[in-house]
């Protein structure tokens, strides 16, 4: 019961699109019902000519006329179908389109904490696979209603009105046993269809322990163990696939039971109804043509509950997703250019699961200058820039560029004023240059190569065949982790934006690599600000200022040689990364 | 795509008698399931038109009826399952081949193939050859079979009507080759717009933040709907050539060769030729009903066909990878002295990562390796291992190269306890016994030789703990510990030892140095430390630097000198101020 409840919701859900799209249902739902009445005309006729054929009363005109009314009604039928396929499915696939679109433009207005709530997989999976499911509400479901429901009433309309009452229901009496065993397929085929599915995650289990575990089975010569419990997991797949498809053959041989009884009892009932004088032989004819209507509708019921269940509880997670509202708020109204000084104040920041992160920050930044941001694993460092930038925040901290609180700017005006180059450098499936113009796409190849040449990743990008023009990602080159930096650095210096951020984003390259691209930088970034947080210290030591965090506290700050002379975790840091650099050179 | 069909075709007949008693039990099943129609034309012809209604031969009728509906169905089931059993085991057939021919490819192949890929050849591609089998392959045979029959038993009828239902065959067969060309391109044309849908969307959510940033949302939200929007016509395009040529088409000439039926029926009796039975026409009628559904089902499948076939292809072209079959036989040794003479040694043919190591390791010497990651220690083990084949220069064995010892020899000889170990689900015992036909007191003795015993005691179950997946639910010390106790257990003349990690807890440390300690000169040990207290009572010190041995000698030997070891040292005793 509260099954049909469900399934009757989802289609008052997705009414909205019925009353959107309802040229295109009408159209359908009329061709639908065309269809249905169309072939019922010619089993009758059938029935006609073979009675005047045993009745001997068959002319040419007569047969010439109901052969032209046949073949008309195969005609229209032809063109309604067509009709209804394309205006139907046609539809179906608009919502699967437009829903697709709307959750994109959705996942694009949210903030960096919902992709840590839900998991790629998770949103994935409500974007392909539940949309699908919606799409065969709009689609299928909406034909097993009407071409399945409405036929099945008219075929049922049509014999026991038309031709013969009680010889329908003899002629259905074997239908309900063929249902009763349908149930019980479908139950069991449930079961073996899963334990199938479970044995065929296995094999992928298998698959991937012993590809992992390659170099241990090589090593203890476990080769035949490794392919002995393999062939163990497929005999079983094989096995449940078995179950699977013996139950699943004994659907069509009950389906024929069914049909060669109803037919046995249609005609042997057809006959003693011949014999008493109330049926012709055409009629009977007709009526078993019919009964072969009957088939499909019977089936569509079930499909019909079935996909209508699946597809509201689609479409009950597709809601749920298009309802989170995003979590920082757009209200700002500053539209202007700000000056690049920043003022940051935060007595203390703490995360939603109540981790405490920052505490009593208190820091100004004159345009123009360069900011160095150090301190061990977990002190804050990050936490202080998703502040500045807006992925994160709370009462009590007081974020200004030029004066202007970083909530007053728009999202947009805020991003606008600063360029990124994030932790870990993402680069999408695209070629070099259009990775590198992301922000910018109509940047010429000139001011690509200037920035890829500050970011000293252009002799890099020509030793590639194709140059700028070379593939990234899945079908292209793979990258070394340093070229991606670059890359990303040289994506976020084309911005030119008034602050520019580094954060740790120079760990994959080398020392003298990094120096030549911080000392392009400052050419570069005359007037600008730019905040640096990086893990080797030799990346801030011509900061205009550095601060030292740790546990979210301010521990130092000063220049590179005040701090030096401090003798504090600095100081102790630069001997350490001293010795380290000695011994990677070898020596 | 033939020959992969035709190869794919090739794996069933090796079950050949099943194939032959399913092919008999379709001949059975069509049979009889056509003849059901027949029984009625006759009942009609002899019994209801002329109006005999004698009881007797109407009952034998009805009860051959009955019993060939019973047989068509019966035969029908047992085909099915014989049929569906030799699509499965030639599926576990391929499967088998798949796995076993991955075990044998060489590490360089794991090296530069993603094992996603590799995985979904196993396991997805060959379920898509299942689907091919079950749904396609033997649809196809029951269906030309079952039409064949229907033509067959029309000819019997009506000889002069059967080029009828004649026509519709090869009709259809134009058809479905129109609606192959017109409609595979566009097939998988929507197939590869969908991968791009989700790629778009899987590439947007893990690049938002840096779409956001880049206030990029609009030109991406545009790209991913022209994607989408392109997606959604060529389902549109493919479900317009659907509507025009599938099921539609089918049904509308199904039902004009009604009207020729009815028509030829009509001259027939029109003409002085003689009277038409009643029963004929209702047969034929409905035999033309049971042609129609089988070709409509036929042309549907054709797309999953070719879908199908790229897979097998990709599955076939993975058993094309070559590998190099592994020495199997023993070969005698001189001695268990290990030498390495290799003058380089390169992953990709471009970039050396070891070039001229010479070192001899004495039968029950204590061997530490070091240096910087990236140095070359992880690759030469790999390399005594047998993992990479070497072309410049040798490893040998006493006087044996170390490629031509026997697989198994090689495993008994050399215990290689890895810097990551794979742990199995199941017990601890499991674990430490693997394959082997240790008894219970033989796994707690290589525990005990690991120092891994009491810690496992510590366990709820003890030996009997269950494992996570993983080894979840041991330490990353506790998991090196374990490997150490596998190999233990295997008593190898030569242990290797790769470290974990330099974040190895001091207690696990301690640990594996008292093992080392209390095997030494009892096996050669070679030890790959990132924590160089764990070597420091080595025999001998192996500095590695850049693919190259840069110092050696002992600890004592080395700090005495101003160079990278005693840099190393002292970089180790300080923490590291950024790990917190």
């Amino acid at each position: 019961m509260a099954q049909t409840e469900f399934g009757v919701s989802v289609f008052l859900k997705l009414f909205w699109f019925f009353r959107q799209e309802w040229r295109r249902y009408g159209i359908a739902v009329a061709a639908l019902i065309g269809v249905g009445l169309v072939t019922m005309v010619p089993p009758w006729l059938v029935g006609v000519i073979v009675d005047l054929i045993s009745n001997e009363q068959l002319t040419e005109a007569l047969l010439w006329r109901y052969l032209g009314l046949m073949i008309a009604a195969a005609a229209v039928a032809y063109v309604l179908r067509v009709v209804w396929r394309i205006a139907l499915f046609g539809a179906s696939y608009k919502l699967a389109n437009q829903l697709r679109q709307s959750v994109f433009e959705h996942l694009t207005r949210q903030a960096p904490g919902f992709f840590q709530r839900l998991k790629t997989g998770d949103l994935m999976a409500r974007s392909t696979n539940d949309i699908q499911a919606v799409e065969m509400t709009a689609g299928e479901a909406v034909l097993a209603l009407f071409d399945g429901a409405f036929t099945g009433i008219i075929v049922l309309i049509v014999m026991t009105v038309f031709i013969s009452w009680p010889l329908t229901l003899l002629a259905l009496i074997p239908w309900p046993i063929v249902g009763f065993f349908m149930w019980r397929f479908g139950n069991e085929l449930h079961a073996s269809f899963r334990d199938a599915q479970a044995r065929f995650s296995d094999l992928n289990d298998d698959v991937q322990e012993s590809i992992s575990a390659l170099r241990l089975t090589r090593a203890f010569g476990r080769e035949e163990v490794e392919e002995q419990q393999f062939n163990q997991i497929a005999t079983a797949a094989n096995r449940a696939n078995q179950a699977v498809a013996k139950t699943d053959s004994k659907y069509d041989p009950v389906i024929q039971l069914g049909v060669g009884f109803s037919f046995l009892l249609s005609v042997a009932g057809g006959a003693w109804f011949i014999h008493q004088g109330e049926l012709t032989v055409g009629q009977l004819l007709s009526f078993t043509l019919y009964l072969g209507y009957m088939i499909w509708p019977m089936f569509a019921v079930g499909w019909l509950l079935n996909m209508v269940e699946r597809g509201s509880a689609a479409y009950a997670r597709i809601e749920q997703l298009l309802n989170m509202q995003p979590e920082i708020a757009d209200t700002g109204t500053v539209t202007e250019r700000l000056q690049p000084s920043l003022e940051i104040s935060v007595p203390a920041f703490a995360y939603a699961d109540g981790t405490q992160a920052l505490e009593n920050i208190h820091l100004a930044l004159p345009a123009g200058q360069l900011l160095g941001i150090v301190g061990p694993v977990g002190a804050g460092k990050t936490t202080l820039l998703n502040l500045l930038l807006r992925s994160e925040e709370a009462e009590g901290v007081d974020i200004r560029i030029g004066g202007h609180s970083v909530q007053a700017l728009t999202l947009h005006n805020l991003r606008a004023h600063i360029a990124t180059v994030p932790q870990n450098a993402f680069l999408f499936s695209a070629t070099i240059a259009e990775n590198i113009a992301l922000a910018k796409p109509d940047a010429t190849q000139a001011e690509i190569e200037a920035v890829a040449k500050v970011a000293q990743v252009h002799d890099d990008i020509l030793r590639f065949a194709k140059g700028y023009q070379t593939e990234v990602g899945e079908r292209g080159v793979t990258l070394s982790g340093g070229q991606k930096q670059r890359i990303s650095i040289a994506r976020a210096l084309l911005l030119d934006a008034p602050i520019l951020i580094l954060d740790d984003a120079l760990s994959a390259v080398d020392v003298r690599t990094e120096q030549q691209i911080l000392t392009h930088l400052s050419r570069a970034r005359a007037g600008k600000t730019t905040l640096i947080v990086c893990h080797r210290l030799s990346a801030v030591e011509n900061a205009d200022h550095i601060i030292v965090l740790d546990k979210g506290r301010l521990l130092e700050s000063g220049t590179h040689p005040q701090l030096l002379k401090t003798a504090g975790w600095y100081r102790q840091t630069y001997d350490y990364q001293q010795l380290e650099q000695a011994v990677e050179e070898g020596r | 795509m033939k020959q992969t069909f035709y190869a794919l075709l090739r794996y069933a007949m090796a079950y050949k008698p099943l194939l032959l008693e399913a092919f008999a039990l379709l001949l059975l099943a069509t049979a009889a399931s056509v003849a059901g129609p027949y029984l009625i034309k006759v009942f009609i012809d002899e019994y209801v038109t002329p109006g005999i209604w004698t009881v007797g031969p109407i009952a034998t009728l009805a009860v051959v009826y009955i019993v060939a509906q019973l047989i068509g169905a019966a035969t029908f089931y047992w085909q099915a399952l014989r049929f569906n059993r030799i699509a499965l085991n030639v599926v576990q057939t391929i499967r088998e081949q798949v796995f076993a021919h991955v075990m044998k490819l060489p590490m360089a192949y794991f090296d530069r193939t993603s094992t996603g890929s590799l995985i979904s050849r196993i396991t997805n591609d060959t379920e898509a050859i299942k689907d091919l089998y079950v749904n396609v392959i033997s649809t196809f045979v029951q269906n030309t079979v079952r039409i064949i029959g229907i033509l067959i038993a029309m000819a019997v009828l009506d000889v002069r009507l059967v080029w009828i239902g004649a026509i519709l065959v090869p009709t259809v067969i134009v058809i479905m080759v129109i609606y192959q060309r017109l409609s595979t391109p566009i097939f998988m044309r929507v197939r590869s717009l969908l991968s791009d849908i989700n790629a778009r969307l899987n590439e947007g959510i893990q690049g938002m933040s840096v779409i956001q940033l880049t206030n990029q949302q609009q030109a991406f939200a545009r790209a991913f709907q022209t994607t989408s929007t392109d997606h959604y016509d060529a389902k549109v395009k493919n479900v317009t050539i659907d509507g025009f040529l599938l099921r539609a088409l089918i049904d509308f000439i199904y039902t004009l060769l009604l009207a020729a039926l009815l028509f030829g029926f009509g001259i027939i009796e029109l003409s002085a030729q003689g009277a038409v039975e009643v029963g004929v026409i209702y047969a034929f009628v409905n035999y033309m009903g049971q042609v129609t559904e089988p070709l409509v089902d036929m042309t549907s499948r054709l797309n999953m066909a070719q879908q199908a076939l790229v897979s097998a292809s990709r599955v076939f072209e993975l058993l094309r990878e070559p590998y190099a079959e592994l020495a199997e036989e023993r070969q005698p040794l001189t001695s268990r002295r290990i030498d390495f003479a290799i003058e380089r040694f390169s992953y990709d043919g471009k970039q050396d990562v070891l070039r001229d190591i010479q070192l001899q390791v004495q039968p029950g010497e204590f061997i530490g390796l070091v240096g910087h990651t990236g140095s070359g220690k992880s690759t030469l083990m790999s390399l005594l291992m047998g993992f990479y084949p070497l072309q410049h220069g040798h490893i040998r064995i006493g006087d044996t190269d170390l490629m031509t010892l026997g697989k198994q020899q090689r495993a008994e000889l050399i215990g290689f306890v890895q810097q990551d170990p794979f742990i199995f689900s199941g017990t601890v015992a499991d674990n430490i016994r693997l394959e082997l036909d240790l008894t219970d007191a033989d796994v707690e003795q290589a525990a005990r030789r690991a120092h891994l015993h009491e810690a496992i005691m510590a366990m709820p179950e003890g030996y009997q703990t269950p494992l996570a997946e993983r080894g979840g639910n041991l330490s990353t010390g506790q998991r090196q510990l374990l490997s150490l106790a596998r190999t233990l257990a295997r008593q190898p003349d030569i242990l290797i030892l790769d470290e974990a990690t330099a974040n190895i807890d001091s207690h696990t440390e301690a640990l594996i140095q008292q093992t080392l300690m209390e095997l030494r000169g009892k096996v050669t040990l070679i030890a790959i430390a990132h924590r160089l207290s764990t070597v420091m009572e080595a025999d001998n010190l192996v500095v590695l630097h850049q693919g190259h041995i840069q110092q050696q000698g002992t600890h004592r030997q080395l700090m005495a000198q101003e160079g990278l070891y005693k840099h190393m040292y002292e970089l180790q005793q300080r923490a590291d101020p950024f790990s917190a």
